[in-house]
């Protein structure tokens, strides 16, 4: 019975391990990158955010009335 | 000016918890910056494992699903493969340990000379602060309770469960120490924006070192089981309104007030020019 299924197919070769943990690694990698990406553009923002406090162009403070 | 709001508005601190909130408060101290670099370092890693098993798997049900693939191999041993996955998933804690460690003996480094010294002591459900640094010495310290205020008195734009009738105030960009303990069961004051979890037992002290570096109403919450109001204590009861080196200055309204008398004397003794008298 499995005999009959194989002759009419190609027989599958089955995945090359080394290609599909390559694969695996290049795509956790790129993964990877984009949320260190999403991480540096915060510390980014927050550098720029305490620089404009520090120069007083901005302020926490509620200005009195 | 436009843009520079705008920009302002988009990464405007936000010093409690917002509903639905996903991650950390925003950093108002150098620690809570640390941890949360540590922790988007540590998840950079898992986004990493996380990709790769998930593809591993994917490709492995459909590379074997059973009508592609009706005869199944038997293998039993791999050594190369076998020592690559415990070398390498061995390796990735040692990444991961370096920023850890770091962070974990910088958080321990006691300040040595801080500017200001405070008591927070736990109660059975409130907060007590003591600022007993610039008493004369027939002086009795500044010592004030801390109350959640009720869900009936709170007024337009309160957080609910967060505010206290007296706040803690202290100064901004200034290494400050927290002592706490408790007068009754365990307690703990916890500020997540400043990254401060600090337990409050009974007959013990624990000392913190904060150095808060903007100013801002900072909230916190009680840590530790104590009781049928847990739930309704506020750890610091607010860090309260730190203010910059002027800070007297602004603290007024209410110059007549003990409160602020005790810290213009303070201001004097760190040399504020803008202190009102």
């Amino acid at each position: 019975m499995g005999a009959a299924h194989k002759i009419a197919h190609v027989a599958y070769k089955g995945p090359s391990v080394v290609k599909e943990i390559i694969y695996g690694i290049a795509l956790g990698l790129t993964a990877g990158g984009l949320w260190k990406m999403n991480q540096w553009n915060n510390q980014r923002r927050t550098r720029e955010f305490y620089d404009l406090l520090e120069r007083g162009e901005i302020s926490v403070v509620v200005e009195e009335e | 000016m436009i843009v520079l709001e705008w920009l302002f508005l988009t990464i405007a601190p936000c010093d409690a918890a917002e509903p639905w909130q996903l991650g950390s408060q925003d950093a108002a101290s150098p620690m809570m910056q640390g941890i949360m670099d540590l922790h988007h370092d540590i998840f950079f890693f898992l986004i990493l494992i996380l990709v790769f098993v998930l593809r591993i798997l994917v490709r492995a049900l459909w590379h074997f699903h059973y009508q592609k693939n009706p005869i199944p191999q038997r293998i039993v041993h791999g050594t190369t493969i076998e020592i690559l996955r415990t070398i390498f998933p061995s390796i990735i804690p040692m990444f991961i340990a370096i920023p850890s460690f770091a962070l974990l003996y910088s958080m321990d480094e006691v300040v040595v000379d801080p500017a200001i010294t405070i008591k927070a002591i736990g109660h059975q459900w409130y907060r007590t602060y003591e600022y007993s640094d610039y008493n004369s010495s027939d002086e009795e310290s500044l010592t004030f309770d801390s109350y959640t205020i009720p869900e009936d008195d709170l007024e337009l734009g309160q957080s609910r469960l967060l505010e206290v009738d007296n706040r803690v105030v202290v100064p901004a960009k200034t290494h400050l120490r927290i002592i706490v303990t408790s007068a009754d069961v365990p307690h703990s004051w916890a500020v997540p924006s400043s990254g401060v979890k600090c337990d409050a037992v009974p007959g013990r002290l624990n000392q913190i070192s904060i150095s808060v570096q903007r100013e801002g109403v900072y909230y916190g919450q009680c840590s530790e089981i104590c009781g049928t109001n847990h739930a309704f204590t506020r750890a610091p009861g607010n860090i309260g309104r730190l203010l910059s080196p002027l800070w007297l200055s602004r603290t007024t309204p209410g110059a007549s007030h003990p409160r602020s008398k005790l810290l213009q004397r303070a201001a004097g003794a760190v040399g504020s020019q803008g202190a009102r008298q």
